[in-house]
C-alpha cells in the first residue's frame, strides 16, 4: 500500500471502530451501582428543589382542572414510549431517542422534571435501564438539565427571526448534547483521573460517549422537527389543550 | 380493565426491545416468591443495594451476586436465559464506563503498561485495572440485588409499597395511570409501525425518519384523545381524585425476616474480616 492508501485505511478503520461501538445507545443512563453512595445522595438532593417546583405546578394544574390528570399521565406515558422506540439510524444499530427535548417543548420543563423522574423509575424497574441508586444523577441530567436547556433555547429563539424548524432542531439537539455533557461530568466527578483530576476525566468520558451521542443528538434534532411539524399540522386543538402555544 | 392490561402485557412482552425478549414485569408476576410480602422484598433488596455500595469490596460484591442469583433463580424460578439476558443490559455502559476509569492519559510513558498515541501516552496501572474489576463486580452485584425486587414484585405492588412509604399521593396516582397508559400506547404504536412498514415506510434512512416522525406525531394525538376518553370513563365510575385498589393480603413471614437478619449479619461479619 502507498502512504496515502495507508492513511485512508487508518481513517476508515477508525470510523469503522467508532460505528462498532455505536449499537450501545442507551448508554447514557448511569447504571445501578456505578456511582459511590455520596454521589447518589448528592445528586438526588440537587434535584429536589426542581422536583418540588414541578410537583407544585402539576398539583396546581390538577386542582384547577381535574381532567388534566389523565392528560399529564398520558404525557408521561408518551415520553416513556417515545424514549423506548428504536429510531432509524444509519448504522443499523439500535438506538433510542431521549424524548426530553420534545417533552420540554411540549409540556414545559416543570412538568417534565416530575414526569421524567417517573419515566426513569419505570425504565429502571421495567427495562433495567439506569437504576434506583443512580436515579438522582439520571434525573438531574435527563429530566432537569437537558429539558431546561432545550426549553430555554426554544423560548429564546421562538420569537426571533430564526426559522422555526431550526429553532426546534437546535433546542432538541443542544438539549441532548447538554444531557450528555452533564452525564460525563457526573461520571468524572465520581471517578476523577488519578493524576490530572476531574477535568481530565471529564474529557475522557466526553470522548468515549461522543461516539454514540453526537450522531444521536443530530438524529434526535431531526426527528423532533418532524414530530413537531406533524403535530402542528394535525393536532392544533390538542396542542392548545396542553397550552403549548403559550 | 385488568383483562385489558393483561392483553397488552403480552404485547409488551413481544415488543420489548433490549430485554432479551421478555419483560421484567411479566416475569415478576410468574415469580416463585411472588407471595412474599412486597414490603419485605423492597426493603431487603434496597438494603442489599445500599450495603453493596457502601461496602465496595469485590468479595462482598461476588457474595451478593451469588446470593441474589440464588434468590431470583433458585427460589423465584426465573428462567436462567431471561436472567442472563437481563444481566447483559448494562454491558455497553460497563465497557465504556469502566474503560474510562482504567485508562488514563499522560505526556510521558508512565504506568505499568502504556501505548504511544502521537500526542501522548495512554496508560493503565495495576491499581486502575483492579479498580475497574471491582467496579464491574459492584455494578453486577447492584443490578442483581435490584433484580430480587423487580423480578418478583409486579409494578402495582411496588406502587402500593410507595404509597405506604408516604410517597406523595399525586405521584403514586400518576404512576398507576402512566403504567397502564404505557401498554395502551405501545400497542397503538405497534399497529402504526406495522402499517407503515407494510407501505415500505422504512425502506431507507430518509423515509424512516419521516415515518418515525409521523408515527410519533399521530401517537401524541391518539394519546390525548384517549386521555379524554379515559377521564370520562373514570368519571362515570365515580372517580373523585383517588384510586382505590384492593391488595393481596401477603402472609406474615417472621421466618423470612429472621433469615434476612442472619444474612446481613453474616455479610457484615465477612466485610469486617476482609476489609
Amino acid at each position: 500500500m502507498k502512504r496515502n492508501e495507508k492513511r485512508l485505511f487508518a481513517i476508515l478503520m477508525t470510523i469503522a471502530c467508532l460505528f462498532a461501538i455505536a449499537p450501545t445507545a442507551n448508554a447514557m443512563h448511569i447504571m445501578e451501582g456505578y456511582l459511590p453512595p455520596v454521589f447518589c445522595v448528592a445528586w438526588g438532593v440537587i434535584c429536589l428543589p426542581f422536583l418540588f417546583f414541578g410537583f407544585k405546578k402539576l398539583s396546581k394544574s390538577v386542582e384547577e382542572n381535574r381532567k388534566s390528570i389523565t392528560m399529564i399521565a398520558m404525557s408521561g406515558a408518551f415520553i416513556f414510549v417515545i424514549s423506548s422506540l428504536k429510531i432509524p439510524s444509519v448504522t443499523g444499530s439500535c438506538s433510542h431517542m431521549t424524548g426530553t427535548g420534545l417533552g420540554a417543548i411540549l409540556f414545559g420543563p416543570a412538568a417534565v422534571s416530575v414526569l421524567g423522574l417517573i419515566v426513569l423509575i419505570f425504565q429502571a424497574i421495567l427495562l433495567a435501564h439506569g437504576g434506583l441508586s443512580s436515579i438522582g444523577a439520571n434525573t438531574f441530567s435527563m429530566a432537569i438539565a437537558g429539558p431546561l436547556v432545550s426549553w430555554l433555547i426554544y423560548k429564546a429563539l421562538k420569537n426571533t427571526k430564526v426559522n422555526k424548524k431550526v429553532t426546534i432542531f437546535l433546542a432538541a439537539a443542544i438539549g441532548d448534547l447538554f444531557t450528555y455533557c452533564v452525564t460525563s461530568f457526573q461520571l468524572a466527578l465520581a471517578y476523577p483521573s488519578a493524576q490530572s483530576g476531574v477535568a481530565a476525566s471529564a474529557v475522557k468520558f466526553l470522548g468515549i460517549f461522543a461516539t454514540t451521542q453526537l450522531p444521536l443528538a443530530i438524529i434526535e434534532g431531526i426527528l423532533t422537527v418532524i414530530v413537531m411539524i406533524a403535530l402542528e399540522s394535525y393536532a392544533g386543538s390538542e396542542l392548545k389543550a396542553i397550552k403549548y402555544a403559550e | 380493565m385488568s383483562n385489558h392490561t393483561h392483553h397488552h402485557r403480552h404485547g409488551f412482552k413481544k415488543h420489548s426491545h433490549d430485554t432479551g425478549g421478555s419483560s421484567i414485569d411479566y416475569l415478576a408476576v410468574t415469580s416463585g416468591i411472588r407471595h412474599w410480602s412486597p414490603e419485605f422484598k423492597v426493603g431487603f433488596s434496597l438494603l442489599l443495594l445500599v450495603f453493596c455500595l457502601f461496602a465496595n469490596h469485590p468479595i462482598i460484591s461476588v457474595i451478593i451476586m451469588l446470593t441474589a442469583a440464588f434468590i431470583t433463580l433458585g427460589l423465584g424460578k426465573i428462567p436462567l436465559g431471561n436472567y442472563y439476558s437481563l444481566l447483559t443490559i448494562p454491558f455497553a455502559f460497563i465497557i465504556m464506563g469502566s474503560l474510562a476509569v482504567a485508562v488514563d492519559f499522560a505526556k510521558g510513558p508512565v504506568g505499568d503498561w502504556n501505548l504511544f498515541l502521537y500526542w501522548g501516552y495512554a496508560y493503565v496501572t495495576k491499581k486502575s485495572l483492579m479498580n475497574m474489576g471491582c467496579l464491574i463486580l459492584k455494578i453486577f452485584a447492584a443490578v442483581s440485588s435490584m433484580f430480587i425486587m423487580t423480578l418478583s414484585t409486579p409494578s402495582f405492588e411496588l406502587f402500593a409499597v410507595m404509597k405506604k412509604a408516604h410517597c406523595p399521593q399525586l405521584i403514586v396516582e400518576l404512576m398507576h395511570m402512566i403504567y397502564r397508559f404505557i401498554f395502551i400506547l405501545m400497542s397503538v404504536q405497534r399497529n402504526m409501525r406495522i402499517s407503515a412498514e407494510s407501505r415500505l415506510g422504512f425502506c431507507d434512512f430518509k423515509t424512516s425518519c419521516y415515518s418515525f416522525g409521523q408515527i410519533a406525531g399521530n401517537l401524541f394525538i391518539v394519546s390525548l384523545k384517549k386521555a379524554n376518553a379515559y377521564f370520562d370513563a373514570m368519571e362515570a365510575r365515580c372517580y373523585d381524585g383517588t384510586f382505590a385498589f384492593l391488595e393481596d393480603e401477603s402472609e406474615k413471614q417472621p421466618k423470612l425476616i429472621v433469615f434476612a437478619v442472619i444474612y446481613f449479619v453474616v455479610l457484615i461479619a465477612i466485610w469486617w474480616l476482609v476489609h
